[in-house]
């Protein structure tokens, strides 16, 4: 079999999209109201459920207590059904523990963790079903949550994957596409521009870095807008049955 | 953001398992159409289908994947292929089909485009339950169809052609404006008149038909899935490389030739021998394969005895070199296959076959291709015939490949025939230039001649005034592309050279029509008898053409140098308007150099009054001394940084060979080539300098690789037999030794050593700059670090590419941000499979080119008897030894063969007290620099560099090419009747020889228009669309050139 064509000649990619155009996405928040916060995202066939509990007191080590702000605690799991083959995937291994960590950093950019001393904020989320961009799909889906929670924010985080295929930018890739190249991921504040994480893995040449980084944010201000709306429309709904 | 989200339920083998994925599916409502017919105001940007055509036609599935071919042809237009199509294609198909059908929609030759019909809101329709894919896929087409002709509002019938019976049934009827046939219906009815698309039609369909008729016996073992070939070569258990088959023992011996540095056994520096057909399995000359070393002990040697290539004598008593690494094939990489010309089997052996079954096993063209299985019922009818096929498939089960024919060459033996042969049979497809690229060159006529625009006129430097400018090349050149200036500067310590090369690339836009047709042929063709040229002659012959006493314009490089020593201290690089003043000819520049009387002749003055004249000659010949001295100080600057000659002094004088044509001048090396070559070289490596500069990550240089050293081998045991020591160390060392080795005596042992080191070469490459480092570009042969290809851009492909490139690094310096079809947007990626192609097709046309000169060759001796015409005894020279014969050339035919000292009944050549030879029963000692033969009479030595006398005579073949077959009849040198000094009569031989061919050629077909008035059809064609046939003076020079056994793609300079 002939390997995978990523972009057709017509420009158009393996799903039917153009190059910069996203996937769908589908949000709701205020899944669980036994939370503070909750939200479930669908970015095509990427699934993911965000609950946010705090900001309340440090629970486990009060060692780790910060004076001056409070601990954001992020923990990233994916379902064992999320993937096309069955696989058991016990808390803690290498990856999650990675993504883990990739989230806390960037929530720790964008949360105002100041107003919270001595407290701790607890981010979970979990990979229903995955189907490339996970780390992105996570960010968005915790964004959500946290604001379902009343966490002060500086911005929304939105994050969005980037590839490179035949000198082209690819928005928002999917599962196949990650695996035919290099994939830069992007956490972005949208309003002023701040970039929460930038990650990557691949071997790029430095010229194409630019264009890879404009089509990153291009991708990310488009997945702001989605989310912005959500919220709005997710607060009229609240306003209204009077919650 | 219009997306409506489906989900399609994919089931893909990923292994071993059948896995269930699920993929998302964007539809949309507006997917361009890419037909001129839109109404709805579809985005159709870069290739439409014509409104022109009576209906737009619609391959399913299986039509586009098994008759593609049929497609191809371009009279079938309005070709829409889906997207379910193409990729069913992709999929199932392979790469190489699946390129095909790409190149044929890029291809603006071609009225095809491709409809995105899945991502199509409307014309997509999802698989259903337990519903067969090809069923699914004939639906969608079928429903693209439907699509496609409501989106035109019925304005287009569409025809839809399947070849699934029930499909037609279910559909036909189904909506009007839609038609749903089968191909064959289809060739029927709308295109009648075109035959040969049928005949291709029915024999794909029965290459098909036999196919699933194939026996269950295995005759080869299976080859091994990709991965775990994939596996094996990462892990160094297997071997990657391209399958070479030994020409003269195809049956039986094949190399294979590693490719990259990658392998890991160090130990394996050598190529892998592939023995026998079974251990080849399956695996054609020019394959990408992969291979298992057997162990050490099924290793075997290479035959070293001379065979007669017709692979039918036993190999087991046959001389084996030692033991060398052997290996079998065990899965194939890809297929190289290509378009092959074959011949019939006799009658008789058609017969006994036709009786089993309708096929035909045929003999291809070149020995190392197996038989092809064809089915046919034209057999008989095409007896005698060249015909041209493809390859299919080739089952384990089945002892020869499977093949279909495509269209037939001609009668074998026609020279027309034999010469469209060596173009196919080297990939060279040059069809007569389209009305549409002619639409697309400057009108030029002689009423209104074409003149300069006064735009480009005010944007060129202008030197029409300001310059002597001229131009030096051989009698009789159309196509000048390159002239020459040099002018003192004020001062007196400085001097202006400037070389002026045809611009080119302003009359072929890059993307034009003319460019896509020229990249594709990248290079003019030079055969013995006619040239394929790569540029319409509109531009090759006329408006590029840098001729006398008209404006020109002209890329041009301008040095300032040091009187002296000629340092650069400045150059300049720029688009300028010139007029040449003189069209010199290498003789006429020699003449004038040398202080001969020659104004007469320069037929520039000859209209002027005597003082003036005298005065301009002064100005001419001043400007001709001063390049000849800069060209000498530039060449020892070479020659100090080892710059190999390796022409040899005896061989630079065939290029002279101009002479012989038109006048018999004494042919000596004309310094003024060597001046010429040189401000050539020089142009060539400065512009290197420039892009490789400004575009350090995709400029087109051309380097040359050190030779590898175990290829020297046969050069320095040579020349030790002879007694002189050849160094091979660097490239100074190997010039200096080979001065050295001459032999006062005889002057052709130095050349024939010349010639073994000229073997020993590699060939000289062009290549995209970020895929070497920067130690790679070193031009071995010129001894320069840099070095591109910039001043024949009529002739040559490449330098279009760099005068493209030359133009951008200009705008580039001039701070212009580079925009539109010219900016140099080409990419190291693209620009190296550019040169990659460009390489190939200069490997195509020199083999062409020697193929169609072995081919003259041979009808020269065809019909002289050889007994007794003087013409087929010579004079030849022993350069290699081998088992039971040596290898010989013919200084005056530029002949190379071999001459057995044993012949098929054990018989061995043994020489009499005259000299004569004679076969009788003996034995044959090889040594390393001689060969002795004792039989009763005595015993006989030969060694290496001795002269003898051969009768050379042509073995016909019938399904071959004809080849030379050369006997010893005195171990005394030749003396030929003429008595003349050996060098004056030989090389007057071989211009004539050509001619002589060609005269009779030209006569035969004559007779033949008489006859049949069938004419020569390709010659007619040929004058109509302006390819030149006659054999004109540029090819017989370019002809001499390859006699004389120069291999100038190595050190070509201009």
């Amino acid at each position: 079999m002939a390997g995978l064509e990523l972009l057709s000649d017509q420009g158009y990619r393996l799903d039917g999209r153009k190059a910069s155009e996203l996937r769908k996405v589908q949000a709701r928040m205020g899944v669980f109201a036994q939370a503070d916060g909750s939200a479930y995202i669908e970015q095509g066939n990427t699934k993911v459920l965000a609950v946010v509990y705090g900001p309340h007191e440090m629970r486990a080590s009060r060692g780790r207590t910060l004076y001056d702000r409070a601990v954001i605690n992020c923990q990233y799991s994916m379902a064992t059904f999320s993937t096309a083959e069955r696989k058991r995937r016990p808390h803690g291994d290498r990856k999650s523990t990675e993504m883990s960590l990739h989230l806390k950093q960037t929530f720790e950019a964008a949360v105002m963790t100041q107003l919270y001393p001595r407290s701790q904020i607890d981010i979970y989320v979990k990979i229903l079903q995955s189907d490339g961009g996970n780390y992105s799909a996570c960010v968005n889906a915790a964004t959500l949550a946290v604001i379902d929670a009343g966490i002060p924010m500086r911005d929304y985080v939105c994050a969005c994957t980037v590839g490179f295929v035949d000198e082209t930018p690819l928005a928002d890739l999917s599962h196949v596409e990650e695996g035919g190249g290099s994939s830069l991921a992007m956490a972005l504040l949208p309003r002023g521009g701040q970039i929460a994480l930038l990650q990557m893995d691949a071997r790029l040449h430095q010229d194409h870095l630019e264009t890879l980084m404009e089509a990153a944010m291009t991708a990310c201000k488009g997945v702001s807008k989605v989310l912005d709306e959500v919220v709005r429309q997710h607060l009229q709904v609240s306003v209204l049955t009077g919650e | 953001m219009i997306k409506t989200e489906k989900i399609v339920h994919l089931k893909c083998s990923g292994g071993r398992k059948l896995r269930r994925v699920v993929r998302e599916h964007y539809l949309r409502e507006h997917v361009p159409c890419y037909s001129a017919l839109c109404q709805a105001g579809c985005a159709n940007d870069g290739k439409v289908l014509s409104a022109e055509v009576t209906h737009y036609v619609v391959p399913d599935v299986s039509v586009a994947g098994d008759y593609l071919e049929v497609l191809d042809f371009t009279e079938l237009q309005g070709i829409v292929f889906t997207q379910t199509a193409c990729q069913a294609v992709q999929h199932s198909r392979g790469r190489r089909q699946y390129n095909r059908l790409r190149g044929l929609l890029k291809d603006p030759r071609h009225d095809c485009v491709l409809f995105a019909n899945e991502f199509q809101e409307y014309s997509y329709c999802p698989r259903e339950k337990g519903e067969s894919q090809d069923k699914w896929q004939t639906r969608c087409v079928y429903n693209a169809a439907v699509w496609y002709h409501n989106h035109l509002a019925g304005l287009k019938p569409v025809v839809m052609l399947t070849e699934d019976k029930d499909a037609v049934a279910q559909y036909s009827s189904l909506s009007s404006g839609v038609y749903v046939i089968s191909v064959q219906d289809y060739l029927k009815n709308f295109w009648p008149e075109l035959q040969a698309a049928q005949e291709l039609y029915c024999s794909i369909t029965q290459a098909l038909q036999e196919k699933e008729s194939e026996g269950t016996e295995r005759e080869y073992a299976e080859h091994l899935p990709a991965d775990i070939l994939e596996a094996g070569i990462k892990s160094g258990r297997y071997i990657q490389g391209t399958l070479n088959v030994n020409k003269h023992r195809s049956q039986h011996e094949a190399f294979v030739r590693m490719e990259g540095s990658s392998n890991k056994n160090t130990d394996l520096n050598s190529d892998v021998l592939v023995s026998g057909s079974k251990n080849r399995n399956r695996a054609v000359h020019g394959d990408t394969i992969v291979v298992e070393l057997l162990p050490k002990s099924e290793w075997r040697g290479k035959a070293t005895s001379l065979t007669a290539g017709t692979g039918d004598e036993k190999t087991g008593e046959d001389a084996q070199s030692q033991p060398m690494p052997t290996g079998r094939v065990v899965g194939i990489l890809q297929r190289n296959w290509r378009d092959y010309v074959v011949t019939f089997p006799p009658r008789e052996e058609t017969q006994s076959q036709s009786r089993s079954s309708q096929r035909v096993l045929v003999i291809p063209w070149d020995q190392r291709i197996p038989k092809i299985r064809i089915s046919t019922q034209q057999a008989e009818a095409l007896q005698d015939h060249r015909v041209v096929v493809r390859m299919d498939s080739w089952e384990s089960t089945s002892l020869y490949p499977n093949g279909h024919s495509v269209r037939v060459l001609g009668r074998a033996g026609e020279l027309e025939t034999q010469v469209q042969t060596i173009l196919v049979e080297n990939c060279i497809h040059v069809p007569p230039f389209s009305e549409a690229q002619l639409r697309e060159m400057p009108v030029t006529s002689a009423e209104s001649p074409w003149t300069v625009d006064p735009g480009q006129a005010s944007e060129r430097l202008d030197l029409r005034s300001t310059h002597l400018v001229f131009s030096i090349d051989p009698a009789g050149c159309e196509d000048v592309d390159d002239a020459l200036s040099v002018r003192m500067l004020p001062g007196g310590r400085r001097l202006e050279l400037g070389v002026h090369i045809a611009d080119v690339t302003h009359f072929v836009a890059e993307g034009s029509l003319t460019d896509l047709e020229a990249r594709a042929r990248a290079t003019t063709y030079y055969l013995a008898d006619r040239r394929y040229d790569m540029l319409p002659g509109v531009l090759s012959a006329d408006l590029c053409s840098l001729l006398g006493g008209v404006d020109r314009y002209a890329m041009s490089v301008l040095w300032e140098l040091d009187a002296q020593t000629v340092e650069v201290s400045r150059v300049w690089y720029g688009r300028t308007l010139i007029r040449s003043s003189y069209k010199l000819q290498y003789e006429l520049a020699q003449a004038l150099l040398d202080g001969r009387q020659a104004q007469e002749e320069v037929p520039e003055l000859a209209p002027l009054p005597a003082d003036a004249r005298d005065a301009k000659l002064a100005q001419l010949v001043q400007a001709l001394e001063t390049l000849t001295h800069i060209a000498r100080q530039l060449r020892a600057q070479r020659d100090k940084g080892g710059a190999l000659e390796l022409e040899g002094v005896e061989v630079r004088a065939q290029l002279d060979e101009e002479k012989n044509i038109t006048a018999l001048v004494p042919r000596q090396p004309l310094e003024v080539h060597e001046t010429v070559a040189e401000c050539m070289i020089h142009a060539n490596h400065w512009v290197a300098r420039k892009i490789q500069e400004s575009f350090p990550q995709h400029a087109l240089l051309r380097h040359h690789p050190p030779p590898r050293q175990e290829f020297f081998g046969q050069l320095v045991d040579s020349a030790k037999a002879m007694g002189y020591a050849i160094d091979t160390r660097s490239n100074k060392a190997l010039a200096d030794s080979l001065d050295r080795a001459t032999d006062p005596q005889d002057p052709l042992v130095n050349r024939m050593l010349r010639l073994m080191a000229t073997q020993a070469m590699s060939n000289a490459l062009y290549f995209s700059t970020g895929s070497c480092s920067q130690d790679q570009y070193y031009h071995y042969g010129l001894a320069l670090d840099r070095y591109t290809h910039f001043t024949s851009p009529i002739r040559r492909y490449a330098d279009i590419v760099v005068h493209r490139l030359l133009t951008a690094a200009i705008s580039l310096e001039k701070g212009q941000v580079p925009k539109g079809p010219n900016k140099a947007s080409v990419l190291n990626k693209e620009l190296e499979e550019m040169s990659q192609h460009i390489n190939c097709k200069n490997r195509a046309a020199q083999q062409a080119q020697k193929l169609s000169t072995e081919l003259f060759q041979c009808l020269y001796f065809k019909d002289k008897d050889p007994q007794e015409h003087q013409d087929c005894v010579a004079d030849a020279v022993i350069y290699a030894i081998r088992a039971n014969g040596v290898l010989v050339f013919v200084p005056q035919y530029g002949l190379k063969g071999a001459v057995y000292m044993r012949n098929r009944e054990g018989q061995v050549l043994s020489v009499n007290a005259d000299g004569s030879c004679e076969w009788q029963s003996g034995s044959i000692q090889r040594h390393p620099d001689h060969i002795s033969t004792s039989s009763s009479s005595g015993s006989s030595t030969f060694s290496l560099f001795h002269h003898i006398t051969v009768r050379i005579s042509v073995e016909p073949s019938r399904c071959h090419s004809d080849s030379l077959h050369m006997e010893m009849i005195s171990n005394k040198p030749h003396r030929s009747p003429a008595a003349g000094p050996q060098s004056t009569q030989t090389q007057g031989c071989r211009p004539s020889l050509v001619q002589e061919v060609v005269r009779q050629a030209e006569e035969a077909s004559q007779q033949a228009q008489e006859k049949a008035a069938r004419g020569p059809k390709l010659s007619k064609e040929e004058r109509e669309f302006r390819q030149s046939k006659v054999p004109n003076l540029y090819s017989l020079l370019e002809e001499a050139r390859e006699l004389a056994l120069t291999d100038l793609s190595i050190c070509t300079t201009r």
